[in-house]
């Protein structure tokens, strides 16, 4: 399977005729729909909480610049350093060198998407330092070399019979003969094999959920605790953010807070909430001496003011993803790309282009699920067209589609030959159909390949209605 | 140009609208007992919550949970802790850092009602590690110390935010083998919440 | 407004090709509801192909030539959740940039309904004298339950059809899998979601899946044929409007 946004239709259609994905797909609606229906039940007014939530993401976003320079200065305040990278490669030199300088060669990772985003870990690799993730999902793909396929559940699409060979071929220097049927001995051999490498890394990096601007806080939830053991053990720790993460002060974390955990499990809030501001305290025995922010900014700051501004006020709590019909057939690893779903259809053709992601914007049947579980009511399926509309204008659509829209615009703005061609198309297709329904034409290929269609009655209802009259 | 000048001048130059400050939210109240109500939020999050009357009662309770969980009579403590003058008979206090299969006790300053939450600042005494490096965290708090939202404990800061401020809502679980939940991921496998009322 | 209502019938052009009596239909109870019902013949689109695929310029075009037939009833009827959804929701986002034009679409939004809401809500009817002794499911279409807020209607109206027992499908809320050009773009995705649907729709036991927009019932007719799978398919027009015995989606009767 390839991580090429380009590749969709194969890798869908692999997908689609992989056995093992079924059942972890199923889990969408048990689990991740069913446990945030329960939370939105039990919350009372969750609208209002929704509405909160865009009006504090919306400010941040329209006053972006001014919230960042006051986060920046508040980190240095505390005895942070803040960078800021354009791309992904500035970024990827910028965490380099920073560990470099600390002289950092084993590196524990708490879950962090950019770090995804701006391929941190192979670049890390090939300087000589080991980066170690700690999410178990993260762990877990990282020893199969996989990609994540959701953005808050990494290895998803994976049964616990796969995670157990994994570990089976990974943990060489455990006995093979011991049983791994249990989740639980997974987790605890996971545990324990993670447990020495907090202890001896040299450094952690971190994502962050959320940055508060007035109090130069970097927030992250878990509910393993594994972010908190990532940068509370090591000298220094790297918090790695998109630049569009920064809210006002912790009063909008902690409205945010309701939405999150909520939106994305189901949960009231998540096991651990981190509330990360700078160094470790005179006097105090735990946390980094040195704390860096790395901004990115990798194609974010060109989607403010386009119609998909709106997307930046996404706190990737995958409820799109767990709602999406076409990622509930799919699942992640067909989109090719760090993110998938909805969020990946309404970011990615503007964070990277629509000829590359074109695919994304193009496979929704636009049902509006996921604009409907939005905690910050992003517009996704507008988002969408909106890109569609781009790939058009830019000449990037299908030919064939291109050329059908076009005859068939051109029919229905001519209501005389709409009339007449709707009136001999029925005909033609009614005679096809003669045993009621059409088996196959020598054009709408894809239609034709899984369904049959019904024939028309063979007048079209104008015609009719004309006669009646 | 520089990274910084180069996004803010991106960020400035595209800009069309801005939206104002929106008015604070205020979620839905809770009100009510709030030791009560904590300790049923997180009860319910797998955390074995108990009312004690005095801090007298504490060793036994803390001797009582260590036998239930089939644990070896000792528990870690931070030096400079306010738990500093516990005295616990036949159980062994320890002071450095607890181990992967360690029992420790802390104490929270704060807890939230609204989510069954311990609010942990980091301090002196108050080590942010040893909520999540023991395999047990036993954690005392005062009754009268537990506030309705975390609006309510960020206002209550002394000094403003600390260095690392840890909210803490039950064990350690993960969901990512087959979205089963799982204990003990890397964070304690179990906590238990000892709510002290005040005399 | 007169007691008697002119509304501006919009046929829909899979109606008008495909399936015309579910067009009788709508006439047929709107005129029982006490309306007068006009079919302009200008009509053809309501450009809803055009600007799912970004072919703005297109839907534009065609947009105005449906407000300008429609803006003069004073009620517009669809027998569909996505045309009526296209024509309330989205007219207003394809004139967002020519203020003559957004506030002729949003006074045609104002006035833009499908069907089965428009007879409940607006009409007021409260049953249908319609026979159809069979147990049903309904399918509800995403623009009906989510553009246009449509679900407790049609199951009103039905649920006063003599001898119609309804069946709640296990999973109402999912998308079949047809969304216009999605269905021929990746027609194995789309399949998929047909399959899964048309699983849910067996498990009830029904004998005849009932919906509110043709293109949704089109496609999980075709892929029940294509299987070999005898579950009926009926636009719930048609089944409102007492026409239950012509024959079913794919059938001739014979």
């Amino acid at each position: 399977m390839n991580q090429d946004p380009r590749e969709f239709p194969q890798n869908a259609r692999a997908a689609l005729n992989d056995p093992l994905l079924r059942p972890a797909l199923g889990r969408l609606k048990t689990h991740f729909g069913a446990g945030r229906a329960a939370a939105v039940a039990r919350y009372g007014d969750f609208e209002a909480l929704r509405e909160a939530g865009r009006d504090i993401r919306d400010y941040a976003v329209t006053h972006l610049d001014e919230l960042l320079i006051a986060f920046e200065a508040s980190v240095n305040a505390r005895g942070g350093t803040v960078h800021w990278a354009r791309d992904a490669a500035e970024a990827r030199r910028l965490i380099l060198s920073i560990l470099q300088d600390a002289g950092a060669r084993t590196v524990t990772k708490g879950k962090s998407m950019v770090t995804e985003e701006i391929a941190l870990n192979p670049f890390l690799e090939a300087n000589g330092i080991v980066p170690v993730e700690t999410d178990l999902g993260e762990y877990i793909i990282q020893l199969r070399k996989e990609p994540p396929s959701h953005i808050i559940a990494p290895a998803f699409h994976l049964s616990k019979e796969q995670v157990a060979d994994t570990f089976r071929e990974a943990h060489t220097e455990l006995d093979p003969a011991r049983p791994l049927t249990e989740r639980n001995a997974l987790v605890q051999e996971a545990r324990a094999m993670l447990r020495r490498q907090f202890e001896s890394a040299d450094a952690g990096i971190t994502g962050a959920n959320f940055l508060s601007a007035a109090e130069g806080a970097a927030i992250i939830v878990t509910n393993e605790g594994n972010g908190d053991l990532t940068r509370l053990l090591p000298k220094t720790h790297i918090v790695v953010t998109g630049i569009e993460k920064v809210v006002a002060d912790m009063d909008d974390v902690a409205v945010l807070l309701r939405l999150l955990p909520r939106s994305a499990t189901g949960q009231p809030i998540s096991t651990y909430v981190s509330v990360m501001a700078g160094p470790r305290g005179c006097g105090e025995a735990d946390g980094p001496e040195d704390f860096h922010v790395v901004l990115v900014d990798n194609g974010r700051s060109k989607l403010i003011g386009t119609e998909a501004q709106d997307v930046l006020r996404c706190i990737r709590c995958s409820a799109c993803i767990n709602h999406c019909p076409v990622y509930g057939a799919i699942g992640g690893h067909a989109y090719g790309a760090t993110y998938m779903g909805p969020i990946g259809a309404a970011l990615n053709p503007g964070m990277m282009s629509v000829a590359e992601a074109g695919h994304h914007a193009n496979a929704s049947t636009f049902c509006g699920r996921c604009a409907e579980v939005c905690p910050v009511l992003i517009p996704l399926p507008k988002i969408m067209r909106h890109w569609r509309a781009v790939e058009y204008a830019g000449g990037l659509a299908p030919k064939t589609i291109v050329r059908g829209l076009g005859i068939w615009a051109f029919a229905a703005k001519r209501p005389a030959l709409y009339r007449f061609g709707a009136s001999l198309l029925a005909r033609i297709l009614k005679m096809i159909g003669r045993g009621g329904t059409v088996h196959a034409l020598p054009v709408m290929h894809g239609w034709f390949a899984v369904r049959d269609f019904p024939a028309p009655q063979g007048k079209t209802f104008q015609a009719q209605w004309r006669a009646r009259r | 140009m520089n990274g910084r000048e180069t996004i803010l001048a991106s960020i400035r130059a595209r800009r069309l609208a801005q939206t104002p400050r929106p008015t604070p939210y205020r979620a839905p109240p809770t009100t009510g007992d709030l030791p009560q109500i904590f300790a049923k939020k997180l009860s319910a999050q797998y955390a074995d919550v108990r009312m004690l009357d005095s801090m007298a009662d504490v060793p036994a309770a803390i001797a009582d949970i260590l036998r239930g969980l089939n644990m070896a009579a000792r528990i870690h403590i931070p030096p400079d802790s306010e738990l500093a003058s516990l005295e616990l008979a036949n159980v062994e206090i320890r002071r450095e850092p607890p181990g992967a299969f360690d029992a420790a006790v802390t104490t929270a300053p704060f807890a939230i009602a609204e989510t069954g939450t311990l609010a942990y600042p980091a301090g002196k005494g108050a080590p942010a590690s040893w909520h999540f490096r023991p395999v047990l965290e036993i954690a005392i708090l005062r009754a009268s110390s537990i506030v309705a939202e975390l609006e309510d404990v960020l206002a209550a800061l002394p000094v403003g935010l600390p260095s690392t401020l840890n909210l803490v809502s039950g064990p350690s679980r993960t969901g990512d083998i087959e979205q089963t939940m799982e204990l003990g991921a890397h964070g304690p496998k179990a906590l238990a919440v000892l709510i002290v009322r005040d005399s | 407004m007169s007691a008697r209502p002119r509304v501006g019938l919009f046929v829909t052009c899979l109606v008008d090709l495909v399936r015309p009596q579910i067009g009788f239909a709508a006439v047929k109870l709107l005129e029982q509801a006490g309306c007068d019902v006009e079919i302009p013949a200008v009509q053809t689109c309501c450009g809803q192909p055009a600007w799912n695929a970004g072919a703005d310029g297109h839907a534009g075009d065609i947009a105005r030539a449906v407000i300008a037939a429609f803006e003069g009833f004073d009620h517009v009827v669809a027998p569909s959740g996505s045309c009526a959804g296209m024509i309330k929701r989205h007219y207003p986002e394809v004139f967002a940039n020519d203020a003559a034009w957004l506030a002729r679409a949003r006074a045609l939004a104002q006035k833009t309904h499908e069907l089965m809401s428009f007879l409940v809500k607006v009409r007021g009817v409260t049953g249908v004298p319609a026979q159809f002794a069979q147990k049903v499911c309904y399918h509800d279409s995403c623009s009906s339950l989510r553009e246009m807020g449509v679900k407790a209607e049609p199951r009103a109206l039905l649920a006063s059809v003599g001898g119609l027992s309804i069946v709640e499908l296990a999973d109402p809320q999912t998308c079949c899998g047809f969304g216009g050009l999605f269905s021929v773009k990746y027609p194995e995705i789309s399949e998929r979601m047909a399959d899964d649907k048309i699983a849910d729709a067996g498990a009830t036991g029904a004998d005849t899946l009932i919906g509110g927009d043709l293109g949704c019932l089109l496609h999980l007719a075709g892929r029940m044929k294509r299987q070999g799978k005898t579950l009926a398919v009926r636009h719930a027009a048609e089944v409102l409007a007492d026409m239950g015995g012509e024959p079913a989606l794919g059938e001739t009767g014979q």
